[in-house]
């Protein structure tokens, strides 16, 4: 089956579609605006994962990679949309993540919180969608900038201090690392005289060491201090904990993973010789990361503030397998990649769940804190919440049958494949110590009594709408670990089409006129 | 704050802002301007209305169209990028359409709709976010 080229806007174009028509059902404010906000959300959240799942079928089950070009302009030159495996497999995650963000938005957000949200909601898929469909780094750029937008304005909705404090630290930072990301760019123009990354790909490798060392060093540092990665990771504990649990729910999921996308793609397609010589660079950033965010996640008491401490710990794990790409043993070259895409899948859902069930807990008790006696009892008050919770965290741990156990072990066995005893190492202690972290969140926040003259009982009650999409990603979790060959099938196929370069260049087919300027200035 | 000298010239100046615009817009395809630059010329001419008579007068004048005007705009730039689609064409294609009025010719095409839709979306955009920042400059001096 061979699918039109054109579904791959489809992404880009369903968000922008719906978040327009909400934008004229906010003149005034009102529920039933808010209604028709959230309908159109659904909507529009539903449509794209069936797009997604289409192009998951066309990229991973067919291996095919999808290529569109605006307006029929060639590759250098117009704007190119490209999809392959591991670009379906982001998108269909990020899709299954938005049908359960709008659904828990229904059962958690208040009438006043949920103005506008769903737009927003809408802008910042197209920003991510954008950023995992672009085919060149100046458009990367700019889906990276629509979903910083998007994501800012979302922090700070309802414009408490504590929310604009935390707002300002994140557009501060992120915008930094996106003044070098487009620094990069003008590098990278001015030099080479393309954009395009398949072009790219092609010039770089003719392109002297130093420039490609320059253009590689300011990407890790822009995409790592996006990822959350050692030592550019302090802007998101700052933020993540402040907005209300819902949009810490979905920007916990997405994220930073766009920033790992971004490291993964133009690693593996412009600088593979990098990927190798690099490799210490890598894993230590990758140990430091992990290791920064499990000891973070102890000194701090919400339960939101300790699961975003984690979500660093998680990116380390995922700059491991990168880490591991170019390097084999026994197992193919290859693997190690395969195991950190595998374990990208397992934390976005895991980690969505998690700050979901985490904020639900927040939101009905009026706290998150994990002091004695302010949370505790909510296994007796609302012992299916405290379920979901209990199993999203001993995924998030590693324990089997979950997901995160195959994660992990997929990447232990990269390592110790390959002989890397460090990286191996640190990532069972991380492990060990994550698994302590979820436990004291559970005898904290969970088990145990709530003092009586701390706080007045539950604020509100948890409705269907909230649990139903933690239930539903749980599963997913489950299922994944399960049934975890055909999933590790889906992130090999991705891993191989991720390395193999001329696949990608060959698709893009870019029409090389034009002449790189002159480098000998 | 109204201020007697800028009512007097804003009578002058607003019409010429708004038919320099549309000049910018319809001249925008393949010579200087475009919708963008139409946009924020559009936003002037509200600057000046804004300075002349106060915020509350243009608030009151064009304030709950700006948010549904960016949601037409976004909806028309999409639709006509869209129209490349039909004709086994691909997304932001674009379809021109020829009217021959005798020795007259007049191109119109997607690409000057997409311009239009551009054009609303940053004149509504930056009209707003002026009305914005004069909020509380206002207050302030009172």
């Amino acid at each position: 089956m061979n699918i039109n080229a054109n579904w791959l806007a489809a992404p880009v174009i369903i968000p922008l579609l719906f978040a327009a028509s909400s934008l004229l059902a906010a003149t005034r404010v009102n529920l039933r605006q808010m209604r028709i906000q959230r309908n159109l959300a659904l909507i529009a959240s539903v449509l794209n994962l069936g797009v997604a799942l289409l192009l998951l079928y066309t990229t991973v089950i067919q291996d095919q990679r999808m290529v569109l070009y605006a307006g029929l302009w060639q590759a250098p030159f117009g704007i190119t949309l490209v999809a392959d495996a591991l670009s379906a497999i982001m998108l269909t995650l990020t899709a299954v993540l938005m049908v359960t963000i709008v659904l828990y938005a229904i059962g958690t957000l208040d009438q006043r919180e949920g103005l506008n949200f769903h737009p927003l909601l809408l802008f910042l898929l197209m920003g991510v969608n954008g950023a995992f469909l672009a085919g060149d780094l100046f458009n990367l750029y700019v889906f990276f900038e629509v979903l910083l937008m998007a994501s800012f304005v979302l922090l700070s909705l309802g414009g408490r201090p504590g929310q604009v404090n935390g707002g300002l630290r994140y557009v501060v930072l992120n915008l930094l690392a996106s003044t070098v990301f487009l620094t990069t760019a003008g590098v990278v123009y001015g030099t080479l005289g393309t954009l395009n990354l398949a072009h790219l790909a092609v010039r770089m490798e003719a392109a002297p060491l130093t420039l490609r060392i320059i253009v590689a060093g300011m990407l890790l540092i822009a995409y790592g201090s996006k990822a959350g990665l050692f030592p550019l990771f302090f802007w998101l504990p700052a933020s993540y904990h402040t907005p209300h649990p819902a949009v810490t729910a979905i920007f916990g999921g997405l994220l930073t993973k766009v920033g790992i996308y971004a490291l993964f793609r133009v690693f593996t397609l412009l600088f593979p010789d990098l990927l190798q010589a690099w490799q210490p660079l890598l894993l230590g950033i990758a140990g430091l990361t992990m290791l920064a965010g499990v000891f973070g996640a102890m000194a701090v008491n919400t339960i939101r503030r300790v699961l975003s401490f984690h979500i660093i710990s998680q990116v380390g794990y995922m700059v491991m397998g990168l880490g591991l790409a170019s390097s084999g043993n026994q197992l193919a070259i290859g693997f190690g990649l395969a195991a950190g895409i595998f374990y990208i899948m397992h934390h976005m859902i895991v980690k969505t769940a998690l700050l979901m069930a985490g904020g639900a807990a927040e939101l009905t008790m009026g706290t998150g804190q994990l002091k004695e006696g302010y949370l505790g009892g909510l296994v007796k008050r609302f012992p299916l919440l405290a379920g979901v919770f209990f199993v999203a965290a001993f995924s998030l741990a590693g324990i089997p049958p979950s997901s995160g156990f195959v994660s992990k072990l997929g990447l232990l066995q990269a390592a110790l494949d390959s002989q890397h005893w460090m990286i191996a190492g640190v990532s069972l202690l991380v492990s060990a110590l994550t698994l302590m972290s979820m436990v004291r969140l559970w005898q904290k926040g969970f088990a145990g009594k709530q003092h009586e003259d701390v706080l007045p009982p539950p604020r509100r009650p948890i409705y269907g709408f909230t649990l139903a999409p933690i239930i539903i990603l749980v599963v997913i979790s489950l299922g994944m670990g399960i049934f975890s060959d055909t999933f590790i099938r889906w992130s090999q196929t991705a891993a191989d089409q991720l390395i193999d370069r001329a696949g990608y260049i060959e698709a893009v087919a870019p029409t090389d006129i034009i002449a790189p300027v002159s480098m000998d200035h | 704050m109204p201020e007697l000298y800028l009512a007097l010239l804003d009578r002058i100046l607003t019409p010429i802002l708004l038919l320099l615009a549309v000049v910018f817009l319809l001249a925008g395809h393949n010579a200087p301007g475009g919708g963008f630059i139409a946009g924020l010329v559009v936003a002037t001419a509200f600057l000046m209305q804004i300075l002349a008579r106060g915020d509350s007068f243009v608030r009151k004048l064009i304030g709950i169209y700006l948010q549904p005007a960016m949601g037409v705009g976004l909806l028309i730039a999409l639709l006509s990028a869209l129209t490349g689609i039909g004709n086994n064409g691909v997304f932001f294609q674009g379809v021109w359409w020829k009217l021959s009025l005798g020795s007259f010719e007049l191109e119109f095409g997607s690409p000057t709709t997409f311009d239009i839709g551009v054009f609303l979306v940053v004149s509504a955009f930056v009209t707003s976010y002026l009305l914005e920042l004069s909020r509380p400059a206002e207050g302030a001096a009172r």
